[in-house]
C-alpha cells in the first residue's frame, strides 16, 4: 500500500522533469489570455485557433506573409484532468444559421495547438527542415482572475479592503442586507455553521447584486462565490469578510474559522489555479472591454481600472533565463494590452481607442515595462461584426459602422460619437458617445479563410512573431 | 493629441473641436468604404509642394532661354533653307519641307515621351511622400488614396497582377492608413524588391565576371558602364518608372546624390567587411579582387536605383543590403574557376 504513493510521486516528478527538459528544446508557448468577465476571452481564443488553423486572414503575421507557414492542428493536451476548450462548439455558435456569441464561460478549458513552419534563417533550416511551435491556451471565467490578488493578502487585510469598498457608492446600497446580517453577529462569537452559511449567502447575494447592477461591477472577490465551478456548496466557500474583532480571537470563534477557510481557499483553490495555469505563462494578452465599461458609466470604468491593476499584480513579468525555465519557473516577457470590440468603431477611431487604452492602463504598463517585459497597446476585434461605412451628416462625411445590433433584426448604421482623448472622471458625460453591441454577422467564416477580425494578426505577430522565426 | 487630430481630419471625417453626438443612420444612405481603385487620378493626392528656391528658377531661366534662342535660330535657318530649296525647284522644296515636318514631328513625339517619363519619375517622388504621410496617419483616407494610386500604377502589369490579387484578398475595411501602406509594402512591393535584388545581383555578377575575364582595362570599363546603365533602366521599369533619356539622366543624377547617402547609410561596417573581403580575395588574385570590387560598385548603384524608383521608402527591416550580394559575389570565382 505504502509503495503506491511513492511510485506515483516518482513517476510524477519524472514526468515533470521530462516536460521541463522538453520545454528547453521545444518551442512551447503558454499564452495567457487575461481579461475580466465579458471582455471576450472565449471569442478571442476561438478566433485565434480558427485563424491559425485556416491561415487565410493573417497578412501581418510574418511567418505567413513570408510563406514559411505550413499548417497547424489541434492536439490532445497531455493534462487529462482539465476539460478541453470547447472550440468546435463555440465556433459553430458563431458561424451557425443563427449566429450568436458564446455563452459565458463557467469553468476551465484548455487547448493545445501545434504550428508547423519553416525556420527563417537558412542555417537553422539546414539543421531542421521544419519547426513546431506548441501553443497552449487556457480559457476560464473572468471572475476567477480576481482571486489572484488574494494570494498576497491575509484575511484581516482583505476584509478591511472589501468592507471599505462596500462602504462607497454604488456598492453601499447593494451591501445593505449583508451589512445588516454582519451587524447581527459578533466575530468573536461561536463558529456556528448555520450562521456562517447565512453570512456567506448574504455576501454572495451582494456580489451577484454588484454584478447585475447597472454599472456591471467587476471587482468581485472571491471569484468562486459567483462562478463556483466544481466547488458549489463546499465548506471552502463558506466565509465572508468580517470587521476586525474587538477582543482576543479564540480558536473556535467565528472569526478564526472564517480566517482559516479563507486561507484554505487561497491555498487549495487560488494557489492551485495560479500554479497550474498562470505560473508558467510565457506571453500574455490582457483584453479590456473599454467601450463596454464606458457605456456602463463612471463607476464601471474606475472599477475596471482597479480590478485590472490588482489582477495583474500576481503575474511575474520580465526577461526569463533558461535556467529558470529548467526548474519550471517562467516569466512573461511580452504583454499585449488589447482594447477589444474595436469593430464598434469605424476604422479612423481605432487609433484613438488604442491611445485611450494606453492612458487607461498606463500604470500597469509602466510597471511591466520596468520589470523588463515588452508591452504594446492595440485596438482589436477577435471577430469583426461590423463594416466601416461613410454617411453624410450635416454637410460632413462621418465614418460609421454598419451591423445588426443585438436584439434587432435589421442592420443599422451607427456613428458612435468621438472618443474622449483621455479617461478622466466623470468618464463619460452622457450623450457624447453611444456604443451598440452587435450580433456576429451572418455567413461568418464562410469563405474558409478563418473568422474575419480586426488586427488579430498584428496581435499574434507581437505575441508569437519572435518564436515563429 | 494634435497628431491624432490631424490624422482624423486628414481622413476628412470629423474634428474634435465640434463634436457630433452619436447618430444612427438609414442603412441605404451609407457608402461602403471602398477603394476608388485603379483610378490613376487618385495619384494626385494632396502633397506638400517641394520647396523651390530662387536659384532653381534662375537656372531654369538660363537653360530655357538658351534652348529658345537656339530653337529660334534653328527656325530661321530652316525657313531660309526651305526658301532656297523652293527657289531652286518645287520638287526640292517639297522634299525639304517633308523632311523638316518629319523631323519636327519626331522631335515633338520624343519630347512628349520625355515629359511623360519625367512625370512618372515625379509621381514616384510624390508617392513616396504620400506613403510616408500615410504611415504617420491614423485615419482611413490617405492610405486608401495611396493604395488606389499604387494599384493604378501597376494596373496594366501582368507580372504584378498576382501580387495585387493577393493584396486585394488580404485588405479589409478595418485597416487604417498605416496598415494599408504596410500591406502594400509587404505584399506588392516586397515581390518587386525580390526581383529588383535579383536584377542587381545579376548585374553585379556580370560586371565582376567581365572584369575578371577581360584582357584590357578599357573593356572592363565599357562593360561595367553598359551593365550599370542597363540595370538602372531595368529596375526603373520594374517599379513602373520606365524612364526616357532625360529621365535616365535625371535618375542618374538623383542616384549619384543618393549613392553617397545610401553608401553611408549602409554604415561603415559593411564597407569594412567589403574591404576585408576584397583584400582576402585580392590576396588570392588582384584580378579577382578588382573584379569583386567592380561587381560591388555595380550592385551599389543598382541598390541606389532601387531607393530612387520605389514608390515607398524602404524601412529598417526591408532595406536592401549589400551583404547578401557580397556573399553571392564571393561564390563567383568558385563558379568560374
Amino acid at each position: 500500500m505504502s509503495i503506491i504513493p511513492s511510485t506515483d510521486w516518482a513517476l510524477q516528478t519524472l514526468e515533470q522533469w521530462g516536460e521541463r527538459a522538453g520545454t528547453l528544446f521545444q518551442n512551447r508557448i503558454r499564452l495567457g489570455v487575461t481579461g475580466l468577465r465579458r471582455s471576450g476571452k472565449t471569442v478571442f481564443v476561438t478566433s485565434v485557433i480558427d485563424n491559425l488553423l485556416r491561415a487565410g486572414r493573417l497578412p501581418f503575421l510574418d511567418v505567413i506573409a513570408e510563406g514559411r507557414y505550413q499548417a497547424a492542428r489541434l492536439e490532445a493536451h497531455p493534462r487529462h484532468d482539465v476539460p478541453r476548450f470547447a472550440f468546435e462548439q463555440h465556433l459553430s455558435a458563431l458561424t451557425g444559421p443563427v449566429p450568436a456569441w458564446p455563452e459565458p464561460t463557467r469553468g476551465l478549458g484548455q487547448i493545445r495547438l501545434l504550428i508547423r513552419f519553416q525556420p527563417h534563417s537558412p542555417l537553422r533550416r539546414r539543421v531542421q527542415r521544419q519547426s513546431t511551435l506548441v501553443l497552449d491556451i487556457v480559457d476560464y471565467p473572468g471572475e476567477w482572475l480576481l482571486d489572484l490578488p488574494l494570494l498576497t493578502r491575509d484575511f484581516a487585510t482583505w476584509s478591511a479592503e472589501t468592507l471599505a469598498l462596500a462602504d462607497r457608492p454604488p456598492r453601499a446600497a447593494l451591501a445593505a442586507p449583508w451589512r445588516q446580517a454582519l451587524a447581527a453577529v459578533s466575530p468573536t462569537g461561536p463558529a456556528d455553521e448555520t450562521v456562517m452559511r447565512q453570512l456567506a449567502d448574504a455576501y454572495t447575494d451582494y456580489l451577484h447584486a454588484c454584478r447585475r447592477s447597472e454599472a456591471g461591477l467587476t471587482l468581485l472577490q472571491p471569484g468562486r462565490f459567483i462562478e463556483p465551478g466544481d466547488l458549489a456548496g463546499a465548506p471552502l466557500l463558506v466565509f465572508c469578510p468580517l470587521p476586525p474583532p474587538a477582543g482576543e480571537v479564540l480558536r473556535p470563534s467565528l472569526y478564526a474559522t472564517m480566517a482559516e477557510r479563507f486561507e484554505a481557499y487561497k491555498d487549495a483553490v487560488v494557489g492551485r489555479f495560479f500554479r497550474d495555469h498562470f505560473a508558467g505563462l510565457d506571453r500574455q494578452i490582457v483584453l479590456v472591454d473599454l467601450l463596454g465599461a464606458m457605456t456602463r458609466g463612471s463607476p464601471a470604468v474606475s472599477d475596471t481600472a482597479v480590478a485590472l491593476t490588482t489582477a495583474l499584480e500576481a503575474f511575474r513579468h520580465g526577461r526569463g533565463y533558461w535556467l529558470e525555465r529548467l526548474i519550471g519557473v517562467s516569466r512573461i516577457d511580452r504583454v499585449l494590452f488589447a482594447a477589444t470590440k474595436a469593430d464598434h468603431l469605424a476604422v479612423d477611431q481605432h487609433d484613438d481607442l488604442a491611445h485611450l487604452l494606453g492612458g487607461f492602463v498606463a500604470d500597469a504598463r509602466n510597471a511591466i515595462r520596468f520589470a523588463g517585459a515588452s508591452v504594446e497597446t492595440m485596438a482589436i476585434a477577435a471577430v469583426k461584426s461590423t463594416v466601416s461605412v461613410q454617411s453624410p451628416h450635416l454637410g460632413r462625411t462621418l465614418s460609421c459602422v454598419r451591423g445588426t445590433p443585438l436584439g434587432r433584426t435589421a442592420p443599422t448604421v451607427l456613428y458612435p460619437g468621438a472618443l474622449p482623448a483621455r479617461l478622466v472622471p466623470p468618464y463619460i458625460d452622457t450623450g457624447t458617445v453611444r456604443f451598440l453591441d452587435f450580433q456576429p454577422p451572418p455567413g461568418l467564416g464562410d469563405d474558409g479563410r478563418g473568422l474575419s477580425h480586426i488586427r488579430l494578426d498584428r496581435a499574434l505577430q507581437f505575441l508569437l512573431g519572435d518564436v515563429l522565426t | 493629441m494634435s497628431g491624432r487630430q490631424s490624422g482624423a481630419s486628414a481622413g476628412g471625417t470629423v474634428d474634435r473641436d465640434d463634436p457630433i453626438g452619436p447618430v444612427e443612420f438609414d442603412v441605404d444612405a451609407a457608402q461602403p468604404l471602398v477603394f476608388d481603385g485603379d483610378d490613376a487620378a487618385a495619384a494626385d493626392v494632396a502633397t506638400p509642394p517641394p520647396p523651390s528656391p530662387g536659384r532653381r528658377w534662375a537656372v531654369r531661366g538660363v537653360v530655357g532661354g538658351g534652348v529658345l534662342l537656339v530653337l529660334t535660330a534653328l527656325g530661321f535657318d530652316v525657313a531660309d533653307l526651305l526658301a532656297r530649296a523652293f527657289a531652286t525647284s518645287i520638287a526640292l522644296g517639297t522634299a525639304a519641307a517633308v523632311v523638316t515636318a518629319g523631323a519636327a514631328i519626331g522631335l515633338v513625339v520624343l519630347l512628349a515621351d520625355e515629359v511623360r517619363s519625367l512625370a512618372r519619375l515625379r509621381t514616384m517622388d510624390r508617392l513616396r511622400d504620400v506613403g510616408a504621410l500615410a504611415m504617420n496617419s491614423a485615419g482611413g483616407r490617405v492610405g486608401r488614396d495611396y493604395a488606389a494610386a499604387i494599384t493604378g500604377l501597376y494596373r496594366d502589369r501582368g507580372d504584378v497582377a498576382t501580387a495585387l490579387e493577393r493584396w486585394r484578398g488580404s485588405v479589409g475595411d478595418a485597416h487604417d492608413d498605416r496598415e494599408l501602406v504596410m500591406l502594400i509594402d509587404r505584399v506588392v512591393l516586397a515581390d518587386l524588391d525580390r526581383r529588383a535584388e535579383a536584377l542587381v545581383l545579376r548585374a553585379a555578377r556580370d560586371a565582376a565576371i567581365a572584369s575578371m575575364l577581360s584582357p584590357a582595362a578599357v573593356i572592363d570599363v565599357a562593360v561595367m558602364l553598359w551593365r550599370t546603365v542597363r540595370v538602372i533602366r531595368q529596375i526603373a521599369a520594374l517599379y513602373g518608372v520606365r524612364p526616357g533619356y532625360i529621365g535616365s539622366v535625371r535618375l542618374f543624377r538623383h542616384m549619384m546624390g543618393n549613392l553617397a547617402v545610401a553608401g553611408l547609410a549602409e554604415t561603415g561596417h559593411h564597407m569594412a567587411i567589403e574591404a576585408l573581403g576584397g583584400t582576402l580575395a585580392a590576396a588570392v588574385s588582384t584580378k579577382v579582387g578588382q573584379a569583386l570590387l567592380n561587381g560591388l560598385l555595380t550592385a551599389r548603384i543598382g541598390i541606389a536605383a532601387m531607393h530612387q524608383c520605389r514608390p515607398l521608402a524602404f524601412n529598417a527591416d526591408n532595406r536592401p543590403s549589400l551583404a547578401g550580394i557580397r556573399r553571392a559575389l564571393l561564390t563567383v570565382p568558385r563558379d568560374i574557376l
